[in-house]
């Protein structure tokens, strides 16, 4: 039996933990409706104009927001179809130097996005004229990559593939038992990589600030040069939405991820 | 309905030779089983009967029809795998009515085809359970039952009651035995449990090598086994090494180490005087016995293991060879005691020793 009571310090300390991870994220929350210039803790009086502000043209957050979702949105999807497909490749088959490959696939993960971006930088300069959003998708694209692969991995890696041979035997062509048997059968992994990947490119800054053109700004960079300039509440609030945001993410992929399908 | 021809099929990966030639003529309605231990290439002849391995060399016949290049989705073979392989995304229900649905048949149809197949494994009003939510017994009847909804032309069965608890098993024998027989369907099963093998099939076919040993009814493979091998592999337990030595009457002697055993003349009719020779006996049928008489040799009680039902010795000093008798009477025999131990002739195995 293990023992129910934890002791005293160890509560203590447990709970100090969760306050320092927790301080900020409340004092940005409530330091969004101050309604003075400046940001004070704790807020004297109550206001939701700094809120009215994202929304107004003059930040130019809502255009971010846009090119962020579509970046995010895009590279997401385009990366479930390599992701998954590359997954299988390293799952479904046995062959030598299998393990080299999906590190292959998962490398972009170690190396650093600047270095990376460098690289794409001369590449884009030498072709020119390479639009903002394509400069920006190509690097997510492939930064992203190895959370679906790692994801969709993990679930292959313990699938029943006999399940693909009954389904075979009861009539079901290669096509149907792909998309009857093993695509169902994999869509936590797929769903909790996909999830993490467009969390990530939504978040990505140190890639994007480098590869971005004036004409095509994300949120994050559009939040980071707007810091530059003014310090005001209008960055508390725009964190607080944010905040809610990825809450809901993580709420939807507890959902998805939490159904255990796989688990006889 | 079907009958299924086997002509010199062959599999090798590279230069191992999983199976050789093998050539196998299944009735309408018959039940046979390949037994062979792991790697004999009974998996491989079942994978290939199924489509999902592509023969090296020779064809496979349905109703006479070659169906080897035929892909496995096309050819209308019912699996039941050893591990179930039930989707576990479905329903027990859908699992069932899977391959219907592929067929495009109309809901009531296939509705009524899944009752009727659920009913006929005795899993009425499951049909909305998932797979994890049965006993592993209620998992192998859904596996059946989805093997069979489809009416496929033949049934393979892989190892189907080794994953089942002793009284399970005993249950689902006679389970799979009745489904089999009331829907006449040409079966295959593949086992390396030798009891299994006699208790389900019409004929038994023991492989090695990727070679067929021997062909025979479960009481000829279980009882008359065609070389030590197979006795081996078919449990019996006691091997004696031997010389033959004249006759007396029907029964031919066999010298063996100080003692001379009595076998019939029918058993040993390929032995001439002076060859070398191996006799097999079952472990229950030795005997203890009361006072010596034909084929009785005394012996020292090694260890004796109480199994239930019968007791299992290791008995010494017989011959050269250790004895296994699975006697039923227990009382007086204990570590270190001597027995007098009776090898009724009758139960004799006599094979030449070619070495």
């Amino acid at each position: 039996m293990r023992e129910k009571d934890v002791n005293l310090p160890c509560r203590i300390f447990a709970i100090l933990v969760m306050l320092f991870l927790l301080a900020p994220l409340v004092v940005i929350v409530i330091a969004s409706f101050t309604p003075t210039a400046l940001i004070t803790f704790p807020p004297q009086g109550f206001s939701l104009k700094w809120y009215a502000n994202i929304f107004g043209s003059s930040t130019h957050f809502m255009d971010g927001l846009v090119n962020s979702l579509k970046i995010g949105i895009l590279a997401t999807a385009a990366d479930i179809l390599l992701g998954v497909t590359a997954a299988l490749s390293v799952c479904r088959y046995s062959f030598k130097g299998k393990d080299a490959l999906l590190n292959y696939y998962t490398s972009p993960m170690y190396v650093p996005s600047v270095a990376f971006a460098f690289v794409l930088l001369q590449v884009y300069s030498q072709i020119g004229g390479v639009p903002g959003m394509l400069r920006i998708f190509i690097g997510h694209l492939i930064i992203i990559l190895p959370y679906i692969v790692r994801n969709t991995v993990s679930v292959l890696h313990v699938f029943n593939w006999t399940l693909e041979d009954a389904a075979t035997s009861m009539g079901a062509t290669p096509i149907q038992v792909f998309f009857k048997i093993t695509i169902p059968l994999a869509r936590p992994g797929i769903m909790a990589g996909a999830l993490l990947a467009f969390l990530y490119s939504f978040d990505e800054v140190a890639l994007s600030s480098l590869l971005s053109t004036p004409r095509f700004i994300t949120l994050p960079i559009r939040i980071m040069n707007y810091m530059e300039l003014t310090f005001d509440p209008t960055l508390a609030a725009i964190s607080t939405l944010l905040i809610l945001a990825s809450l809901v993410l993580i709420v939807l992929m507890e959902k998805f991820v939490g159904l255990d399908m796989f688990v006889k | 309905m079907a009958t299924l021809e086997l002509q010199g099929l062959t599999k090798r990966f590279g230069e191992f030779t999983a199976v050789d030639s093998m050539n196998l003529k299944a009735a309408e309605g018959e039940m046979i089983a390949l037994l062979g231990g792991s790697g004999c290439g009974k998996t491989t002849t079942l994978r290939m009967i199924a489509g999902f391995t592509e023969p090296t060399a020779g064809q496979i016949l349905v109703d006479g029809k070659n169906v080897s290049t035929i892909p496995p989705y096309r050819r209308n073979i019912g699996i039941f795998f050893q591990n179930y392989a039930l989707f576990p995304h479905m329903t027990v229900f859908e699992n069932v009515a899977f391959g219907l649905k592929l067929q495009k048949l109309p809901k009531n149809e296939i509705r009524e085809r899944v009752e009727h197949m659920l009913a006929l494994v005795k899993l009425t009003g499951m049909d909305k359970r998932y797979p994890r939510q049965l006993s592993g017994g209620q998992q192998q009847r859904v596996a059946l039952a989805r093997a069979l909804v489809t009416r496929p032309s033949i049934l393979l069965l892989d190892e189907p009651l080794s994953n089942l608890d002793a009284k399970l098993r005993v249950e689902m024998q006679v389970e799979i035995k009745r489904i089999q027989k009331e829907l006449g369907i040409t079966t295959i099963i593949v086992t390396h449990d030798h009891e299994e093998a006699v208790s389900l099939a019409d004929r038994v076919i023991v492989m090695n090598a990727g070679h067929i040993l021997q062909i025979g009814k479960p009481q000829e493979v279980f009882d008359r086994p065609a070389s030590p091998f197979i006795a081996d592999f078919m449990g019996f337990s006691t091997f004696l090494h031997g010389i033959a030595a004249g006759a007396e009457g029907d029964m031919r002697l066999i010298r063996c180490g100080a003692h001379t055993l009595q076998v019939p003349a029918e058993a040993a009719q390929e032995l001439t005087e002076g060859d070398a020779c191996i006799l097999a006996i079952r472990s229950e049928n030795i005997r203890t016995a009361e006072q010596e008489g034909v084929n009785t040799v005394r012996g020292t009680v090694k260890s004796a293991t109480y199994k239930g039902h019968t007791t299992r010795l290791e008995v010494s000093g017989c011959f050269e060879e250790m004895v296994y008798p699975a006697i039923h009477e227990y009382a007086d025999v204990q570590e270190g005691s001597e027995v007098l131990l009776h090898f009724p002739a009758q139960h004799f195995c006599v094979y030449k020793d070619i070495k």
